[in-house]
């Protein structure tokens, strides 16, 4: 039933703590960029950009290309799906407990009057 | 301020293999391709005024290919080479190329890329982006080499 892996949730998860790795992550939802490119807004090294990379890289979250020279990074959107399927999973979860909090809590009251 | 492009890296092995790690055909591959199944030729006359070609990519696409002129050889310690590096978009731009391989101690060279003359910025941080996947297999290959016997 329950379709995702453990490890593969916490690697989303850990690539996705980081502000930098969503903003790259926010930058590829728009297109394919090369390392380069992915650079420009941000104030960093390029070793620095690339350990970000890797980390989403590792996560499966980006895949990258080497086109040429230069290095072309695009979302690898699977691992997004799985994080989403285990937050709707556990949203459902307490609203059905919410759920019986609340009629438990009406019997209650309607116990007491 | 410049559109300068340097680059640093220690390995543990001899200036020689790192040199010849460097320039030699066998190792291209391992330096230049992004998965096992890019072809990787590359065809090195390694003297002054030799010319370096070198072609690369996915068996079922265009390759990129760059053409180098040699301006300094002088093994196992620097390389100097003017190389036209070609873009995705099918756009070329010269470049001067400043290799050294500096042995900090016994079986541990450094070695510096200066890369100047970029046209742009942009282009220098798109090359930047490409020259690291580079320097890791140039690591692969020399860590190999500096553990087995070197076969030149």
């Amino acid at each position: 039933m329950v379709r995702y892996s453990a490890s593969t949730l916490d690697r989303t998860f850990a690539a996705l703590s980081d502000p930098t790795r969503r903003e790259i992550l926010d930058r590829l939802a728009q297109g394919p960029a090369t390392l380069g490119e992915l650079r420009r807004p941000f104030d960093m090294t390029l070793p620095g950009l690339m350990k970000h990379v890797r980390v989403l890289e590792a996560a499966q979250l980006v895949v990258t290309e080497k086109k040429g020279r230069t290095r072309e990074c695009r979302l690898g959107a699977d691992p997004l799906d799985d994080a989403a399927q285990w937050i709707e999973t556990s949203r459902r979860r307490w609203e059905r407990r919410l759920d019986r909090l609340e009629s438990y809590l009406e019997r209650r009251k309607g116990a007491s009057t | 301020v410049s559109n300068d492009l340097r680059l640093e890296r220690v390995y543990d092995a001899a200036p020689e293999i790192v040199f010849d790690a460097f320039t030699d055909s066998e190792a291209q591959k391992e330096l230049y391709a992004d998965a096992p199944d890019w072809v990787v030729e590359s065809a090195c006359d390694l003297r002054v005024g030799g010319r370096w070609t070198i072609s690369f990519g996915p068996p079922n696409g265009p390759p990129a290919r760059e053409t180098s002129v040699f301006t300094v050889v002088d093994r196992p310690r620097r390389l100097g080479y003017v190389a036209t590096m070609t873009m995705p978009d099918g756009t070329g731009f010269d470049t001067d190329l400043e290799v050294t391989f500096e042995e900090e101690s016994p079986g541990r060279t450094r070695l510096t890329i200066v890369q100047r003359g970029f046209p742009t910025t942009g282009l220098r941080d798109e090359i930047a982006g490409g020259w690291p996947s580079i320097l890791e297999g140039l690591g692969r290959v020399v860590a190999a080499r500096a553990a087995g016997p070197h076969r030149p």
